[in-house]
């Protein structure tokens, strides 16, 4: 339900927007001994998308979990409309037009993409079943709106994890919500998905619904929001409003007196070439598979051809479904069983890993793109997380040395500076960044010549992800070869030595990332005008 | 909805050097006894020893309701709990190998089964067909465990959820067994002559010392072994792994599919242990014998604090719900009631105990 005419707020050019919808004052939260938030105000205005930014630890989700109705147990004030609010529950959030857009999906993978946006809703026919058609029908206008060619039809356990974003933002629009709340909606989307994201904002900022806005990219924060609250160890560091805008200010307001250069600099050799000298350590040339079971929705390699070499960073960009994810699979291993053409040499010997154990036997490691999911058991412990991929290395006879598995996990945490009370915590309770930096020490700890990451700074917050960038470069000096699938530009440009770009299952261009642009990437996986210089 | 995690302590201290006897036993104790940092180490701290505790209370409440005579606590006779042990071992050494499957994330249905076809093999073995002690046993242990090993290999190959694979693996275990034995028990006698099997193998009806009976004593060396394997070995890192998030496991590089045929093979070879000594106990071997024992062990182990979703559970806790389901069959038969009650009672003490351990997310 859209209460303000769409007239009536023209786009927040005033700076201020409309009426202040939701109001949160004085908000604040304890944890047992920890304090998540400590005294925050907060608003949203009718017609304005207010960003909220701050590293993960800063107190974003558990105000949002207190807007949303999640937490019902704060101090402090909420008003809707000036008149103050207590949610029972996340239902009564809703009711009251606070949709909310989680990270972690709310969708049920079985039932179809119609049937999850029409789910406790379901339009009945005259005989009480429910009206299939009209479901399919309310699903197509909604992700009309968003232009996402979804089959609403479709199962949404079919979908790629961008596709199944784009079905849940669809969804919460159809709640008529007032206030959207959005957290990090564009981790998984490529950046053609991003530009309709935002046109989509637009457009419901003009009908006068406020949004709010949680991202770690700075770049789209510009873009999209009209105002920032800056939160920092559960404080508001600042508000800023749009125009004020400078990256360099917020991120220092993010992380307090940190550094805040985030990208380490590539070394230079002496003749000012950097990494070229080495062998090839990977060398795939025209790569094809063709899965026995074809799988819906993905796009296997079809004609791939790159090289890395032995201290290299090689990007790996592409929109998605341009079979990013595809290719390291298949490179770790992990790929579909079926025929596979082309050749794969790993340091100049043949390498076609039939599973990941021969992979990691071969010195490639993989960070895969979704941890949750494909690389950790969140209520085991940090160290036996730690410890999975390298446990050989402190077992004698099967029996594990509780002695050298200790030293090798603290000197690892130590190591990579993850933040957790013991190795003993378990590994659901650190932040996405350090969750993350667990994966990462899994396979440091089994010593790979080749490391795949897939996207692996997803949901990592800004200080962090400097940390990793940082790791990778050392890493990378230190004689590895990285290959770096990854959504965003900035992280492309910025880390790595060469980028390759995919479209279709096919490399279609092979940048120096020196004098190269995002539009040149961006130009060569989308296959319009003319891209980058090397296009094949 | 989204799940509300405590936010990571601040930058915590990232060293706590264990201090001096956190390692072991002596370890385990200190660190029970220190004074919990926070609500939630205390609850964990307390359900870490649930199963131990229920145990605890089940064995008072059984002195308590215990009938006496002549003033002597019929329970608490040296015979009586001789009995209890003793009946408990077969489906405890059961339990052992389901706890296994179970932290795998799976079931298996079969192991009733494959107890009666051992029972079966070894009194077939040693009466009809001659064998010694030591080739009979080691026969029927290796037909458990290759039975076992053949289940696991289907789950992890051919991708079929171990409920089924081993409920038609219990059907299977049943008819090969009424067909060896020809639809009938096959009693044991002992003594020299052909049709009879060494009277050594009356051992495992009798005791240590005149106490402890043997198979209670088999029972207790299998489960300190596997109290040692789950806490020690890279198999059992790698069962829970497989059992938490088998994909992450196969990504990290666990050998998913030797751990799943080897945890089958171990669920298989107690269910012949087990039935080894049910046929010294019986003196027979029935195609029928260990009906329903499966559901008896997967009772233990969920009663010991293991989640039916794999992935988290511990050994200990499976050999307290065997004792506890034991002591309180036991103790129902002690006081006469009615065999039909009884099996109300036990599927309430598991349906309690069960939300036990759903409070305890409740309240961490």
């Amino acid at each position: 339900m859209i209460l303000v005419d769409p007239g009536d707020a023209p786009r927040a050019a005033a700076g201020t927007g409309g009426p202040v919808v939701v109001a949160m004052t004085g908000v604040a939260k304890r944890f047992g001994g920890v304090t998540a938030l400590d005294g925050v105000t907060f608003e949203v205005r009718a017609g304005e998308v207010h960003a909220l930014l701050g590293e993960n630890g800063a107190g974003k989700s558990t105000l949002i979990n207190i807007l949303s109705g999640v937490i019902t147990d704060y101090d402090g004030a909420v008003t809707v409309d000036g008149s103050p609010v207590r949610f029972a529950g996340p239902a009564a959030a809703q009711a009251a037009g606070i949709a909310t857009i989680h990270q972690e999906l709310d969708l049920v993978p079985a039932l179809s993409v119609a049937d999850n946006l029409v789910l406790g809703r379901e339009p009945r026919t005259r005989l009480r079943t429910v009206d299939r058609r009209a479901a399919v029908r309310t699903a197509r206008e909604h992700l009309d709106l968003l232009g996402a060619d979804i089959d609403p039809r479709r199962p949404v356990g079919s979908l790629r994890v961008g596709e199944q974003q784009l079905v849940e933002i669809a969804k919460a629009l159809a709640l008529d919500a007032r206030v959207l709340v959005m957290d990090e909606p564009t981790a998984a989307l490529a950046d053609g998905e991003v530009r309709r994201l935002f046109a989509t904002i637009d457009g419901l900022r003009r009908r006068g619904v406020g949004v709010v806005y949680i991202s770690h990219r700075m770049e789209e924060i510009e873009v999209v929001a009209d105002r920032a609250t800056v939160l920092r160890n559960g404080s508001v560091a600042g508000v800023v409003p749009a125009g004020r805008m400078d990256r360099r200010r917020i991120i220092a307001m993010m992380v307090g007196e940190r550094a805040t250069s985030l990208f380490a600099p590539a070394p230079t050799d002496a003749d000012g070439s950097r990494g070229t000298v080495r062998e090839p350590l990977l060398d795939v040339t025209d790569l094809v598979v063709r899965p026995r079971a074809p799988r819906p929705g993905r796009c296997e390699p079809d004609g791939i051809s790159l090289t890395v070499r032995a201290g290299e960073i090689v990007g790996l960009a592409g929109l998605m479904g341009a079979g990013r994810t595809e290719l390291l699979e298949t490179l770790f291993g992990a790929g579909p069983r079926g025929r596979r053409t082309g050749t794969i040499r790993l340091d100049g010997s043949p390498y076609a890993p039939r599973h990941p154990r021969a992979a990691l036997r071969a010195g490639v490691g993989f960070v895969p793109e979704d941890r949750r999911r494909a690389a950790l058991v969140l209520d085991h412990p940090v160290g036996r997380s730690i410890m999975l991929t390298a446990l050989a290395t402190v077992t004698t006879a099967g029996f594990v040395s509780r002695k050298r598995e200790r030293s090798a996990v603290q000197r690892t945490i130590t190591e990579l500076a993850i933040k957790t009370s013991s190795a003993a915590t378990p590994v659901g309770a650190l932040s996405g960044g350090n969750q993350q930096k667990v994966v990462f020490a899994r396979h440091l700890l089994a010593e790979p010549r080749l490391l795949l990451l897939d996207e692996p700074t997803r949901g990592v917050d800004i200080g962090a992800k400097a940390e990793i960038y940082r790791l990778l470069r050392r890493l990378a000096d230190d004689g590895m070869g990285i290959l770096l699938a990854s959504s965003e530009l900035p992280e492309l440009l910025g880390v790595c030595d060469r980028v390759l770009v995919l479209r279709g299952g096919r490399t279609v261009a092979d940048l120096a990332t020196d004098g190269c642009t995002g539009e040149d990437i961006l130009a060569a996986a989308m296959g319009g005008a003319t891209a980058g210089r090397d296009e094949r | 909805m989204t799940d509300i995690r405590v936010p990571p302590p601040e930058p915590a201290v990232t060293e706590v050097p264990p201090a001096a006897g956190t390692v072991g036993l002596r370890g385990a104790a200190a660190r029970w006894l220190r004074r919990p940092r926070s609500r939630r180490e205390l609850v964990d701290r307390l359900f870490a020893v649930q199963s131990l505790f229920a145990l605890l209370v089940v064995f008072v409440v059984a002195i308590l309701a215990s009938p006496r005579r002549d003033g002597e606590i019929l329970f608490l006779t040296a015979g009586n709990l001789g009995n209890i042990v003793r009946a408990v071992s077969e489906i405890g050494i059961i339990a052992i190998g389901m706890t296994f499957v179970i932290l795998l994330g799976g079931i298996d249905l079969s192991v009733g089964a494959i107890l009666g076809l051992s029972a079966v093999g070894t009194a077939t073995l040693l009466v009809d067909s001659g064998f010694g002690i030591v080739p009979a046993v080691a026969v029927v242990l290796v037909i458990g465990a290759l039975f076992g090993a053949v289940q696991g290999y289907a789950v992890a190959r051919l991708g079929i959820q171990s409920f089924i694979v081993t409920l038609a693996g219990l059907q299977v275990a049943r008819g090969i067994a009424r067909i060896w034995s020809g639809g009938l028990g096959i009693p044991i006698a002992y003594g020299d002559g052909p049709q009879e099997a060494p009277p050594a193998f009356e051992l495992l009806n009798g005791s240590v010392n005149g106490v402890l009976p043997v198979p209670a004593v088999l029972f207790a060396l299998i489960g300190a072994a596997a109290i040692v394997v789950l806490r020690t070995t890279a198999f059992a890192r790698h069962v829970y792994a497989i059992g938490g998030n088998e994909k992450a496991a196969r990504l990290s590089g666990v050998p998913v599919t030797r751990v799943k045929v080897a945890v089958f093979a171990v669920a298989g070879l107690l269910a012949a242990v087990a039935g080894v000594i049910h046929a010294g106990q019986l003196n027979q071997g029935s195609p029928n014998d260990g009906a329903g024992y499966e559901l008896d062990a997967i009772a233990a182990v969920v009663i010991g604090g293991t989640s039916l979703a794999g992935g988290s559970g511990s050994m200990g806790g499976t050999l307290a719900g065997a004792l506890l389901l034991g002591i309180l069959n036991n103790i129902l038969a002690l006081n006469n009631i009615d065999a039909n009650v009884q099996l109300l009672i036990k599927g309430l003490v598991i349906v309690l105990a069960t939300a036990l351990q759903k409070l305890r997310r409740g309240i961490a």
